[in-house]
């Protein structure tokens, strides 16, 4: 171990821009799969709140409202557990350029979220936003005839992921309505929950016969249209990964065709005064460890102080998009053993091996030939 | 007791040893003497056990040696050889200290014991002040030296070395055949090649072997 530390320090140019590259691909290798398989992780569990079948009204093929009186027919169809209508709608904070996403809660409903009529709830982004604008304690809405509606800020959202509450701002149904200028039958779309889980798509199916001009979508429908997002968008990082890849490979490939001759001496003369080929591999693999290993821990370190302390600057942008709400979002920690054994395998491995075949070679070959 | 039966060594078409038999007894010190290329540097290194024959056995005590796998050529090498090279062959980047302790490094013994074996070499060997230098930073004559040590770390029993004062001056050529000297009070075999003619009048000297063009010349 220690010619192995010696012979590290003794090529510590050499050796230090080796770690540093194998740092860096670390560094981008594990950043990417973490910032990806968090945003799936946090997406999983809004995904798994939502209900099985959401009904929305088109006219046109433009989605519009649609009457809330369906609850009651749609509740007759076999196997449907509960239909709930549900109040939601955008809205424009055009100083900020940012959409809020308010969701409107029955009156019974108030007191679990800690509001009233005259207060809303509001996620940590929005919070963060109101208060550059100075809204600390209220926010005036402009109610669609133009008018203004004062509510007052009441506290934080405590859901299970950052990522749902961030941009919402729950308030009673009726006062939503009131901002978007719903009619009292009007509801944004209708939510149904399916007994069986199995039997949603034959739901799904009743219900589209039934009504012919809504559109009905599932909860696979979007997870399904989700998925298609962040695939595309790993999609252009599966690029940034073969090359990164490839110049890891270039690495390697100089490694083990560029045995200097002074590396080559050594071996040599390490050989003709008595190390057998094994005391010359166990030191070789000694040294590759240690830069390997070294290299993929401060790389793996690296990624996680870029992406759960940091919040993955630039990365998050491409990632999750350019609204201001969006880039608020804390990415929650998961440890991913899985992708931390992958890039573990790509890289510590591999540079191993192309530190010890070229030295296995020359150290097996006659000591007095290697030294010549 | 090293022994050369009908040893013949032939780098593709160049015979470099033809037919050789040889014979040295334990303690004894002897010279090889011949013009470069003539073979002297090939009956080392099979002594060494760094080149295997193309015909014919060595022994050493009482082990053929010429038919080794590497692996045991290595432990061999370790146990009873010390090589001291012409060009001294030490790793210019590492300190005495290390060079001379490189044999047993992968012997894996205690910090206490190398200690002691390196106190013992560098004291021998008139080294000591340099323990900590890096050996590019030394002269000709203070490398040689760190040479002879390594090559006494593993207290071998055969030193074998190699042109030993072609790049010396004459002091230091002298000081070399004190410290030769000294090494075959200890009862080493000791066999030196060389065309320096400051070995072949000394006193100590067993045997002196003319080679020629791969041949014994009697």
């Amino acid at each position: 171990m220690d010619y192995s530390i010696s012979h590290i320090l003794r090529y510590k140019y050499k050796n230090l821009f080796t770690v540093i590259s194998l740092t860096i691909l670390t560094f981008l290798l594990s950043s990417l799969f973490l910032i990806s398989n968090s945003i799936k992780y946090e997406l999983n569990i809004v995904l798994d709140q939502l209900p099985d079948i959401i009904i929305q009204n088109q006219k046109g093929g433009i989605k519009t409202l649609v009457d809330e009186s369906l609850v009651y027919d749609i509740l007759d169809i076999n196997g449907v557990k509960d239909v709930k209508s549900r109040v939601w709608g955008y809205y424009d904070f055009k100083k900020a350029d940012v959409k809020f996403l308010l969701v409107g809660v029955e009156e019974f409903e108030l007191d679990k979220y800690d509001v009233n009529n005259t207060s809303i709830l509001v996620g940590i982004g929005v919070r963060d936003i109101l208060k550059k604008y100075y809204y600390n304690d209220y926010f005036n809405f402009i109610n669609s005839d133009g008018n203004i509606k004062k509510l007052y800020i009441k506290s934080n959202f405590d859901t299970v992921t950052k990522l749902e509450s961030n941009d919402i701002i729950v308030l009673n149904k009726d006062t939503l309505k009131n901002i978007f200028g719903f009619e009292d039958s009007e509801a944004t779309d209708i939510a149904v929950y399916v007994a069986n889980k199995s039997e949603i798509p034959t739901i799904a199916y009743k219900l589209q016969d039934k009504y012919q001009n809504m559109k009905i979508i599932t909860k696979e429908d979007i997870k399904t249209g989700y998925a298609e997002i962040f695939d595309y968008k790993s999609g252009i990082f599966l690029s940034l990964f073969i090359i990164s890849l490839f110049t890891f490979f270039v690495i390697i490939y100089d490694r083990m065709s560029g045995v200097s001759s002074e590396q080559k001496h050594e071996i040599g003369v390490l050989k003709a005064i008595g190390w057998r080929v094994q005391d010359v591999l166990k030191a070789k693999f000694y040294e590759a460890t240690i830069i390997s290993l070294s290299s993929y821990l401060i790389g793996i370190i690296l990624s996680y102080i870029y992406i759960y302390i940091f919040q993955a600057p630039l990365l998050k942008n491409i990632f999750l998009g350019s609204s201001s709400l969006l880039r608020n979002v804390d990415f929650s920690f998961v440890l991913n053993i899985d992708i931390l054994f992958i890039i573990f395998f790509l890289s510590v491995p591999i540079y191993i091996a192309a530190t010890i075949i070229p030295s296995w070679k020359l150290s097996t070959l006659d000591a007095d030939e290697v030294m010549r | 007791m090293i022994k050369f039966n009908n040893v013949t060594k032939r780098y593709g078409d160049l015979i470099a040893l033809d037919s050789i038999d040889l014979e040295f007894k334990k303690g004894e010190l002897i010279v090889l003497k011949g013009v470069s290329g003539s073979g002297k540097s090939t009956i080392l290194s099979l002594i060494a056990s760094l080149l295997k024959p193309t015909q014919g056995e060595i022994i050493v005590d009482d082990k053929k040696i010429s038919k080794l796998a590497d692996h045991f050529s290595s432990s061999f090498r370790r146990d009873n050889i010390g090589f001291i090279f012409q060009k001294y062959n030490l790793i210019k980047n590492l300190s005495v200290k290390d060079n001379i302790l490189l044999p047993l490094v992968p012997l894996n013994l205690d910090t206490l014991e190398l200690e002691n074996r390196l106190e013992i070499v560098l004291e021998m060997f008139n080294i000591s002040h340099k323990r900590d230098i890096i050996v590019k930073n030394l002269s000709g004559g203070e490398q040689q030296r760190v040479a002879i040590a390594r090559a006494n770390i593993n207290s071998p029993h055969i030193i074998l070395a190699d042109e030993p004062t072609a790049n010396l001056d004459d002091k230091l050529s002298k000081d070399f055949i004190s410290i030769l000297k000294d090494m075959k009070s200890l009862s080493k075999t000791i066999v030196v090649a060389t065309h320096d003619p400051l070995f072949f009048d000394l006193d100590f000297v067993d045997k002196i072997i003319n080679i020629k063009n791969g041949k014994l010349v009697i």
